[in-house]
This record gives structure tokens, sequence and C-alpha cells, in this order.
């Protein structure tokens, strides 16, 4: 797999597509496994897509009592073993993004596995695929890259310069010290 | 214990060493001093034995897990709290019909899902209680009268049974009827994993498939005896014997290491009710952030220890943890952190923010104190050395 995800909240117009084409996804029993929220909905209408990072040392894996949470070779992190999950919510609470939902029916804990399916033979997952204001992409390492650094210029435009003192807040992240490109 | 334990090459090997003396004592037992051992069950017993120190090993491996022994050891505690006697002995009553007697869970996931498990597992339940019934002679049965015979259970004769009734009947068949039961279930599984697309994306051959193939070849090289001396007059009953005796073998030995060590860990789902969720669906602590019930205290307590354990910090500013908020307020904090919106105190007006925290842009920038781990003393020294240090940049 080359292509990563890429998120850009604010980009997100509440659409709430992405949780449509989510549930409509195989194996997901229709039911959404990502996130669309308000920021602040006594603020404003802004909402945000929320999906699992696929964490490379998953905080799930570590907390789950079972050993239920595998991670595939391409780093993606699965669901809950249906056999092993005993059904203690203990991802749902270790995971520091909020991410795991738990089906209390059937007993079984289920997460975005970047519909694992689709995005192994590089097609982009469901919520990418219907997001209409780009704020879910799936996209190749070097266009995050190009993204990234064009989301620094963003600052100049918006007025924000950098000064002698904060000048390293301009640098886009992983400026310099970025070496695992091949994924 | 400490001092018994240093006598071992490891906390493995002592289990397992007492798994099999605990086997081999109760063979002595029951089989009053060896005088009854079937040695046609020889290889099975063996094998079972070595069943036995897999398990051991690899249930120790598990319970070493951090995370696990977590887990397990406040169960432990609470199941002798005199206090929570009550709700340990309900929940585990509960856990063992609803859970693992019923499997009701799995029928929640689909009929036939729960009929292909209730079959496969009711049916190794009972296959796997009369081999090793038989194989260690826990059980095993005297001829009082040509028309009686005695149920002897641990050496102590319990119940006799006419020779040719209907209980005599069920217990001779008792390995056909759950080699059949086996075999129904182990087919619709096999169906279910080749056709299902669904199942097909995340399944892996050597994982899912192979216990379901290793279980068929047992189920149907035993099955293939029972119909070559009820209908073939022993037609290859020596060589399938053998063959039943080598898949038995094969079976047992992958059962520790596969998919089939789902059984011996599933009796932990008496945990949840037992020490975390007493009711389902009924949360009892209240979110940091917006104040809603999400969970309760003894789980976030094991999770933050859980994961101190593990090196993982999700420690925030303020000093509290990410796990004391609920999972809709820890996404918002995800949000709000990345766009740089962290209200009152962030600066709205600041750059948009591009870094995580974890690697740091630029040559220049130093972290804080706290990142390098020093000591007051060394801080300190470190200080005056750079106080005198010549500025030539």
């Amino acid at each position: 797999m080359n292509k990563i995800m890429y998120l850009e909240f604010e980009r997100c117009i509440g659409c709430r597509a992405c949780q449509a084409a989510c549930r409509e996804c195989g194996d997901h029993d229709a039911k959404e496994r990502n996130y669309v929220e308000y920021v602040d909905f006594t603020e404003s209408r802004q909402t945000f897509p929320m999906l699992c990072m696929q964490c490379k040392d998953p905080a799930c894996a570590r907390v789950c009592p079972a050993n239920a949470i595998q991670i595939t070779d391409e780093g993606v992190v699965l669901s809950a073993m249906e056999e092993k999950c005993i059904g203690c919510r203990n991802c749902t609470f270790g995971c520091p993004f909020g991410i795991p939902k738990f089906d209390f029916e059937s007993n079984k804990m289920y997460k975005c596995d970047m519909c694992y399916d689709r995005t192994k033979d590089d097609i982009a997952p469901m919520c990418a695929s219907v997001c209409p204001s780009e704020a879910i992409r799936f996209i190749d390492f070097d266009e995050m890259q190009q993204l990234r650094r064009r989301r620094t210029q963003m600052n100049l435009v918006e007025g924000k310069k950098p000064q002698e003192g904060n000048k390293w807040e301009y640098v886009p992240e992983f400026f310099g010290v970025y070496t695992d490109s091949q994924r | 214990m400490i001092k018994l334990e240093k006598s071992f090459y490891s906390k493995a090997s002592m289990y397992s060493f007492f798994a099999v003396l605990l086997l081999f004592f109760s063979m002595w037992v029951s089989t009053s001093n060896f005088l009854h051992i079937d040695m046609a069950l020889l290889g099975y017993m063996i094998s079972s034995f070595i069943f036995a120190i897999g398990l051991g090993i690899r249930m120790s491996f598990w319970l070493y897990r951090k995370a696990t022994s977590r887990v397990a050891s406040r169960s432990t505690e609470n199941l002798f709290d005199i206090e929570r006697l009550k709700r340990s002995a309900k929940s585990i009553f509960r856990t063992l019909i609803d859970n693992i007697i019923l499997q009701k869970f799995i029928f929640r996931r689909g009929i036939y899902r729960g009929i292909q498990h209730i079959m496969i597992s009711w049916g190794c339940l009972i296959s796997f209680g009369v081999t090793f019934g038989l194989t260690f002679g826990w059980f095993r049965f005297d001829l009082i009268d040509p028309e009686t015979y005695q149920v002897v259970v641990f050496n102590i004769p319990t119940m006799t049974m006419a020779a040719h009734g209907l209980f005599a009947e069920l217990v001779y068949n008792a390995l056909n009827i759950g080699a059949i039961m086996v075999m129904i279930g182990v087919c619709m599984a096999l169906y279910r994993r080749l056709t299902n697309y669904d199942v097909k994306v995340t399944q892996r051959f050597e994982f899912d498939i192979l216990p379901l193939l290793i279980l068929l070849a047992v189920t149907a090289t035993g099955l293939f005896l029972t119909i070559s001396y009820t209908f073939l007059d022993g037609w290859m009953h020596h060589y399938m014997s053998l063959t039943h005796q080598v898949t038995v073998v094969i079976m047992l030995m992958y059962f520790p290491f596969g998919k089939l060590f789902h059984v011996p860990i599933r009796p932990l789902a008496a945990a949840v009710p037992m020490s975390y969720q007493e009711i389902v669906k009924v949360d009892t602590k209240a979110c940091k952030g917006c104040g809603q019930p999400y969970s309760n205290d003894d789980q976030i307590a094991d999770v933050q220890a859980i994961l101190k354990a593990q090196d993982i910090d999700f420690k925030l500013a303020d000093g509290t943890y990410l796990s004391d908020y609920c999972t809709g307020c820890r996404r918002r904090i995800r949000v709000m952190k990345q766009m740089n919106m962290e209200a009152p105190m962030g600066d709205p007006y600041g750059p948009v923010n591009t870094n995580n925290g974890i690697h740091i842009s630029g040559f220049g920038k130093k972290r804080s104190e706290e990142f390098y781990g020093m000591d007051k003393k060394a801080r300190e020294d470190s200080k005056e050395e750079n106080e005198h240090e010549p500025v030539s940049r």
C-alpha cells in the first residue's frame, strides 16, 4: 500500500456522506465506523470527520487483555478478532483518539479498518471515495507532502508572518527528519 | 513460592510441570495404581501430556501480558472479596450460561454462525471429555454381571447401567455423536469461509482454515472407524485407527498455538460483569470534559495502569489522562489540538499548527527540560555549563 489517508478537518461540510458510505462497506453490518461531529455546536456549525489513525504501536492493542487486536502487514489495525474479544471495552478507553466502537448486542468491538478489502488493492476507502469537499482523501505520499507544504503557506495567505522567535512553527512537520518515505 | 520458582527454568515450565504432575497423579488414583490403563490409548495419552504442557506454556505467556495479568489479577481479587461474593457468583453463573454454554452472543451475530459454532464447540467438548476421560482413566466401565456395567469415576464405583440400555448406547456412541456434530459445524464453517466475501477479506489460511481442516480430518477418520467396524467388517480398521491417531495428535499439538486457543481464554469474559460493567450499558464514571457517564472507576484505573506499565504516556498538561475523557471528548481534543483551537488558553491567531510535538521541526529548537529525563542536580549542573559556555554562534 503506497497511498495514505489525508484528513483536512476544516474542509468538512458535515454532509455525512462518509458515514453513509461506511455503512455500505462489506462486513460493516450497516453500522458506520467513522465519526462526523461538531467542533463546538454553541459556536458554529463546523464539523470534522474522524477516522482511525492506524497507529504503528496501537494503544488499543496494548490494553486488550485477550490480545484480539491484530495489525496487518500493511500496517492496518483491524477490529478485534471476534473469537478472542471478551467484550471488556478496554480498547475504547485506551485509544487516545476515541475511535473503537462497541456492539453490546453481539459482544464485539468494531473500528475503522480503512476498508482493508479496498485499500490493500490501492482502491480508496468508501469514505474517501464519496467525500464531496475532499476533507478525506486517499492520496500518494508525495501528494501528501505537497499538501502539507501548502498548508503552511496558508499561514501567509491568512496574514500570519513568521518572526525570528517562532519561524520554526511555520515549517511543515517532519521537515528534514522524515525517513520512512516508502510508506 | 519464589524459591520454588527459582528451581525451574521459567514460570511457564513450572506451571507445565505441575499440570503434568496433577494429571499423572489423577491417573494414578483413577486407574487404581495404573492397573486399569487402556494400552490401546497410549499414543493419545502421551500426546495429551504434551498438550497439557503446551497449554501450560501458552496460558503462562498469555497471562504474562501486562493487560491480561492486570484484568485477571483484579478479577481474582474480586473473586475472593467476601463483600462482592454475590456479584461475583452472579456474573460467573451468567457468563457460564449465556456466554459459554448457550453462546447467545454468537447467535446474535447470525443464526447460521450460531448453529455452526455451537455444533463445533459442543461436539469438541463432548469428544474431548470422552477422550481425556478414557485415556487418563478418569472413568471406566466394569462388568458386574453379563447384563450390567458399572461406571467407575476416579476409581469410585458409581451408577450401574444395563449393557444394552438407552443410556449405555448414548455413552458408547458419545464420540460418534460428537464427531457428527463437529462435522456438520465444520462443513458449515468451511462453506462460509470459502464463499462469504466479507470474511475472506481478513481471514488467513493458516489461522482460520487450517484448524477447520484439521478438525475435519479428525472427525472423518474417526467416523470411518465406526463405519469400518459396523458395515465393512473392519476393513482398513487398523490403518485408519493409526491415521486417526495421527490426526488427533496433530490437533492436540495445534490446539494451544492456533485459533483453537480462544477456548481457554473465553472464561475471562466473566471478568467484565465481575469487575467492570456490572449491568450491560450502565456506566458510572463521569467524563472529565462533558460530565456524561462513560465507564467505571475500576476499568479506567486498570487501563491507565496497563498503559503506564508499557510506557505509553497519555497524560495531559493539567495532570489528567486521555482516558479520563469520554470518546467524544477525546476526538474533540485531538481536533482542537490539531487546528490550534484549544480555547480559551490556546492562541487562535497563531500559525496553523502542523507539529504534533513528537517530531520537532528545525534544528535549533530545544525541548522542554523534562524531555531529557535529567534529575534535578544534573539539570542545574548543565545550566551552569550553559551559562559559562562561550558564545560563538
